[in-house]
């Protein structure tokens, strides 16, 4: 068996080819996913979100319980799972769930059994972060898990005004990613192929049906 | 004891399902030549025009996400940090490792395929898991993984779409990003009802159904998950998948073990890289602004997470990719594998995935496969090129492939490795045509011979002498004068 050192050893013996050096902050490219000049964050959110076909709601604070509900009973989802990082909105959804004659259970008690999490007809989740410019919300295990987010063919995300970064480069080089655990992931919209065709089907693995719900700052 | 295909999904799959109809030889390069293989996907007119179209639509597509934006600065930042990442590759790639095992990982080396295909097999006899699934992975089709793990007794289950009608087919990929390009959806109606044992309808969507009921079952009684990877983040340890229907994530999230193997050139320095490499991956790939699902992940499930592998492995894979490194080819390790390059070609364009005749097809795949498989084997697919430079074009690293082309010509032709009569023809071709009467005499000849086997001006399929060359194509025989 090859082990770390002869491995290595293996190619530390090749020559080195030419090294254009690495880039540094101040030559920092621009990459095509950064706002445009006076563009506000939510606004953009929402345009690159629908722009992939997520489903976007803007709301005030009371109004998460009853939006998400509303989402989750219009797409005749029963089974629903709340993840850990919904936190300061999962009290009020479950309630309006719970009055609506939905299941509720935690995630994690959900994903104890993968049948029972392969069985939940939605999951709602809150963020680490949302990225502006690319429409996509940021997920961690530490929060909505790995699968939270994608196990279910509904998904509601409510994302914090001020969780919103305005492009990759805010993302990557902020402090937010921190805090995620064994996995960060971005997701932009609802699960997709082409492969048939080239026929545009959503909802192969992860859900067809994907709505962000943006809470403006108090 | 172990669960049985017949657990997975309702109807149980007839015996052999995912046995290819015609066994393509597991390990090896295909032994026909260039020529054999685009004849046939060249007699499927279906193939040939689907190509044409999904290459069109991909290659439309990348031009628009690009409008407005300063396009070749960004591939030029991109090339800087593969070529900066491959000029440091065994720092970057024992940074990784460190990372990696600081959080969990472990990390296992494969030199060459065969050692691949053992360390796989090794972790699936000591983790005792007898079912896989499996998310899109070139370096698995490199080393032929499917087929070692078959032969130890262990189902495997493509999840990507594409992928597994390729594993249910017994087909390889056509396209590094989209597999059953080459296929048509009857073909998919037809291999999908088999395997559910009654008609299903002929529409996209319920075969899409169909196959995400089929892969749900795996995902919640698979043992393993076994992925590729897209980068390699050296400063976090982190390995990055991107997919667009869920399945790489799912891959890492329900299984008890996650498997990743990954060629040691995906490695790339920061996080911060991504920001100019995604874009372009995606972009270029399939013209999104960025893939559905993009998932970072840094070892097994850590405790207070609701979900996750109890381990993960990840098995490097250098099987002919140090070789390179610091030589005249050392560039074709910047490839991210988008796949755009395939889309402008107007040699792939034409012959499609398969006539590559093994992993990568294109301009990239002409490169890579004689280099990593040998002139023997791969060598004349640096002929099965028109030199035109439309994949530097596009290249969103700016992979100088026209220049590689070039370069393992010539590195064929100092080996030896072109016939004789080849060489012959070349040396006498050269005489007459550096000779003014002699060149005229020779298109004199030419022309004359054209018009008397040709038919009201055009040189049809049927001409006889030519066949070769008019087999897929008509040409219309020049005036005298124009």
């Amino acid at each position: 068996m090859t082990d770390r050192a002869s491995f290595l050893a293996a190619i530390r013996s090749t020559p080195r080819g030419s090294d254009p050096g690495l880039l540094d902050r101040s030559v920092a490219p621009d990459a095509p996913t950064q706002l445009r000049d006076g563009e506000h964050r939510a606004d953009r959110l929402q345009a690159e979100a629908e722009s992939v076909s997520t489903v976007v709601h803007r709301v005030v604070a009371t109004e998460v319980g009853a939006t998400v509900v509303g989402v989750l009973v219009a797409a005749g989802a029963q089974r629903i799972a709340l993840t850990e990082d919904l936190a300061p909105f999962a009290d009020a959804v479950r309630e309006a769930a719970t009055t609506a004659g939905l299941s509720v259970v935690g995630y994690a008690e959900a994903a104890s059994k993968r049948a029972q999490a392969g069985a939940l007809d939605a999951t709602v989740t809150g963020c680490l972060a949302a990225v502006a410019a690319t429409g996509s919300i940021v997920t961690a295990a530490s929060g909505a898990g790995r699968a939270g987010a994608l196990i279910a063919p509904n998904h509601v995300c409510v994302v914090r005004d001020d969780q919103i970064v305005d492009g990759l480069h805010e993302l990557f080089d902020g402090d937010v990613l921190a805090e995620a655990g064994s996995i960060f992931a971005l997701q932009s919209g609802p699960s997709r192929s082409a492969d048939i065709e080239k026929v545009l089907i959503l909802g192969v693995h992860g859900p067809g049906n994907a709505h962000v719900v943006i809470v403006a700052p108090d | 004891m172990s669960a049985t295909r017949e657990d997975v999904g309702g109807t149980p799959l007839p015996p052999g399902w995912a046995q290819p109809a015609h066994q393509p030889d597991a390990f090896e390069i295909s032994t026909t030549t260039f020529e054999q293989r685009a004849t046939e996907t060249m007699a499927r007119p279906f193939a040939r025009r689907a190509i044409a179209n999904a290459t069109d639509h991909a290659a439309a597509l990348t031009t628009a996400r690009f409008v407005g934006i300063d396009h070749d600065a960004l591939r030029d930042k991109a090339r800087q940090i593969r070529a900066h990442a491959i000029a440091n590759l065994p720092d970057y790639l024992d940074q990784w490792i460190d990372a990696a095992e600081a959080h969990g990982t472990i990390v296992h080396y494969a030199a060459d395929e065969s050692e691949a295909r053992r360390i796989v097999a090794q972790i699936c006899r000591d983790e005792a898991v007898t079912r896989v699934v499996k998310s899109k992975s070139m370096a698995s089709e490199e080393v032929s993984l499917n087929s070692a793990l078959e032969a130890i007794g262990i189902d495997i289950y493509e999840t990507d779409l594409g992928e597994f009608v390729v594993q249910a087919m017994g087909d390889r990929p056509g396209h590094v990003i989209a597999p059953i390009l080459h296929r048509t959806k009857d073909e998919v109606h037809a291999l999908f009802s088999t395997m559910a044992g009654r008609e299903l309808p002929n529409e996209a969507e319920a075969l899409t159904a169909f196959a995400r009921d089929r892969l749900r079952h795996a995902f919640l009684t698979a043992d393993a998950g076994i992925s590729g990877g897209n980068f390699l983040i050296a400063e976090t340890g982190e390995v990055l998948l991107v997919t667009n229907e869920g399945n790489g994530r799912l891959t890492t999230a329900l299984p008890k073990i996650h498997i990743a193997l990954v060629g040691i050139e995906k490695i790339v320095p920061r996080r911060r890289d991504l920001a100019v490499l995604l874009p372009l991956l995606t972009g270029h790939g399939t013209g999104q602004q960025i893939t559905t699902y993009v998932t970072m992940v840094a070892g097994p499930r850590r405790e207070q997470e609701p979900d996750g592998p109890e381990r993960m492995h990840v098995v490097l894979l250098d099987a002919g990719r140090s070789a390179l490194l610091g030589g005249e080819f050392e560039e074709a390790l910047h490839c991210i594998r988008c796949g755009a390059c395939q889309n402008v070609c107007p040699v792939y364009r034409q012959v499609g995935g398969h006539a590559y005749g093994w992993v990568y097809g294109g301009p990239i795949g002409a490169v890579l496969t004689p280099l990593f498989r040998g002139q023997v084997e791969g060598g004349e697919l640096a002929h099965a090129t028109t030199l035109c430079g439309a994949c530097d074009d596009v290249c969103p690293v700016k992979i100088p492939l026209h220049d590689l082309l070039l370069g393992l010509r010539r590195r064929r032709d100092e080996e030896g490795c072109v016939p004789r009569s080849e060489q012959l023809a070349f040396a006498l071709w050269g005489q007459v045509w550096s000779r003014p009467l002699l060149y005229r005499a020779s298109t004199a000849v030419a022309r004359g011979s054209l018009r008397v086997i040709a038919r009201d001006g055009v040189l049809s399929a049927k001409a006889p002498l030519l066949r070769r060359w008019t087999a897929g194509r008509d040409l219309v025989v020049g005036r005298r004068r124009s």
